[in-house]
């Protein structure tokens, strides 16, 4: 318990002092092994998983999913996406806003990162609402709470790391995703109804399009949509009919999304030579560091298994009487606090391997318990004083101060903490889907 | 890159053929699954070294205005790069330990028959490359700054 412990503590201070994850957990992983068992023990244990984690077939998605990801970015769907919303939702008051968290949520589907979201929507979406007149709070707050989507409506790259780490099935946890995903969407188009209610300025409404505006719009993204509806369909179990058959493991899932990706984006003649040998490229990169953090993490784990950790702390649980849901109301406002100071994924990788024994051995589900995580730390993203979506829009933006951010972003905050209550309560939101498959 | 970005093309194209193949005319490509192994293997570590050469490795960068401010980011960079390299030496050399059992053995693929030491002598060579460079990166930091900002 002692040993681990300390090996966290280690871990966080390299980390902070810059030493890249991977490193860090290898490193601090290694040593406590090593102290635990004995040095040659210690160098196989990790040349072993170096090389079986690295030849692992369910591995294989994490390539193919980021790949799928550039390509469909490639064709700049992000712009087209919010000009469909737009055609539909810029006549209501808000409408600009509430289109921003649909092409967020659009763009989450297949894109995996809350803060590249932002980022990209950050370019798509602000000049448009500035040019409406739409408040610098509104127009920010939809836009930073939106790219928290990004993490949760599958296919997710986090998810796809928690389902790794945690020998949890990734088709599970991407159906799992897709409820509480919708329900982000619904929700934040609600917050959205809510300020303009109070503020009635900060959001006009826009011209109303006509039907052959939005028709043309459609044209844009219907074949990405479709491929996303194939991929998730596909991998649900829902295509599995006369006459095509289609069922996917993840990996099929992600390596029909890609080729689709790369189809599509051929088709509409935005693909050069250079162009893809450049999202190749940028992919194996991607590849290579989520496969390093992920074999540290997972000799962390060992480690940490091996110092007993997970029994400690089960026993300290047992022994203290403290009720299941006390001990996940600990959890989170852990995550809560981290998510102050690590971003999504290293968040997941440090806390994941302590908290995960210590959760599913009182009984909870770990497909239930992925998503959980994930909501929280998106929460964590938007949550005051330093949610970095919040920073990362503030860097892309310019003029605006994370106060006014932050004041935008409260209705947001609430409606997710909402969704997060509901989802605690009402664990069949998230399992009742997954159940089906 | 030029391999890995050849191999993550392949192993896309193969998994499309794959699932078509299979779901159409009942005849799914048997290799298919040991070779999204290899490739796999392949695109991460023909990537690691370059990777490692450009630092993107994930890291924290919380308290990076810290050490700016006390003017040491470039030398505590440099350390952390040579640290890095430093502690893969031991797990290289296991690997090749690791691999020459494998050979020794005579370990194959279920169906095309390939001997599983290649790959794992490729992780062997890629790590201790990985290991070179980050050194490399370490002392040019410290001896040669100028050069990583003519590189860039």
């Amino acid at each position: 318990m002692t040993a681990s412990l300390i090996g966290f503590a280690a871990v966080l201070v390299l980390v902070l002092m810059r030493m890249p994850i991977a490193f860090a957990m290898g490193l601090v992983g290694m040593i406590g092994y090593m102290a635990e068992n004995s040095f040659r023990g210690s160098i196989s244990m990790v040349s072993r998983l170096i090389i079986d984690a690295s030849q692992d077939y369910g591995l294989s998605v994490v390539p193919l999913f980021v790949l799928m990801g550039l390509f469909v970015n490639k064709g700049g769907i992000a712009r087209e996406l919010y000009q469909v919303s737009n055609a539909f939702l810029g006549h209501f008051r808000g409408g600009l806003a509430m289109a921003t968290i649909m092409a967020c949520g659009g763009f989450a589907a297949i894109s995996g990162s809350s803060l590249a979201t932002a980022a990209t929507m950050a370019k798509v979406a602000m000049p448009e609402m500035r040019r409406f007149g739409y408040s610098d709070r509104l127009s920010t707050a939809s836009i930073a709470a939106g790219g928290t989507l990004g993490i949760l409506i599958p296919p997710s790259v986090i998810l796809v790391i928690y389902g790794l780490l945690t020998e949890t099935s990734i088709g599970k946890l991407f159906i799992a995703g897709v409820v509480p995903g919708f329900m982000g969407i619904l929700f934040y188009l609600v917050a959205v109804r809510w300020s303009v209610w109070r503020n009635p300025e900060a959001g006009p409404a826009g011209e109303r399009a006509t039907w052959a505006e939005r028709l043309n719009a459609i044209k844009g993204v219907w074949a990405v949509l479709l491929l996303f509806f194939l991929v998730i369909g596909g991998l649900y179990g829902a295509l599995n009919f006369w006459p095509i058959y289609l069922r996917f493991s993840p990996t099929e899932a992600a390596g029909m999304g890609a080729a689709g990706a790369f189809l599509i984006a051929l088709a509409r003649g935005g693909l050069t030579f250079s162009g893809t040998f450049e999202v190749l490229k940028e992919t194996s990169l991607t590849t290579a560091s989520l496969f390093s953090v992920l074999i540290g993490a997972w000799i962390f784990s060992n480690f940490v298994n091996l110092a007993g950790l997970p029994e400690a702390l089960r026993g300290a649980v047992t022994a203290y009487d403290v009720p299941p849901w006390a001990v996940m109301a600990m959890i989170l406002g852990i995550y809560i606090i981290l998510g102050c100071v690590f971003e999504s994924l290293s968040m997941l990788l440090l806390t994941v391997p302590i908290f995960f024994p210590l959760v599913t051995s009182l009984g909870y589900d770990p497909v239930w318990f992925g998503i959980i995580v994930v909501v929280v730390t998106e929460i964590s993203l938007i949550t005051p004083p330093v949610g970095l979506n919040v920073f990362v829009l503030k860097g892309v933006v310019g003029n605006v101060t994370t106060g006014t951010i932050f004041r935008g972003v409260t209705p947001f905050w609430v409606v997710d903490i909402i969704r997060l209550a509901l989802l605690l309560g009402i664990p069949a939101l998230a399992l009742y889907l997954p159940s089906q498959m | 890159m030029g391999v890995a970005s050849v191999v993550l093309f392949f192993l896309m194209g193969m998994t499309f053929f794959d699932v078509l193949l299979r779901s159409a005319m009942n005849a799914p490509i048997e290799a298919a699954p040991e070779l999204t192994r290899m490739s796999v293997a392949v695109v991460v570590f023909t990537s690691l070294p370059v990777l490692s050469a450009q630092g993107q490795h994930i890291t924290v960068d919380l308290l990076d205005p810290l050490f700016a401010r006390f003017r040491i980011d470039r030398l505590w960079n440099a350390l952390v790069s040579l640290g890095c390299g430093a502690m893969l030496w031991w797990p290289a050399n296991r690997v090749v330990d690791l691999a020459e059992r494998s050979r020794s053995y005579g370990d194959l693929t279920e169906f095309l028959q390939i001997p599983t030491f290649y790959i794992s002598w490729l992780i062997a060579i890629m790590t201790f490359i990985t290991m070179v460079v980050l050194i490399l990166r370490g002392l040019v930091m410290l001896f040669a700054p100028r050069f990583m900002e003519s590189a860039r």
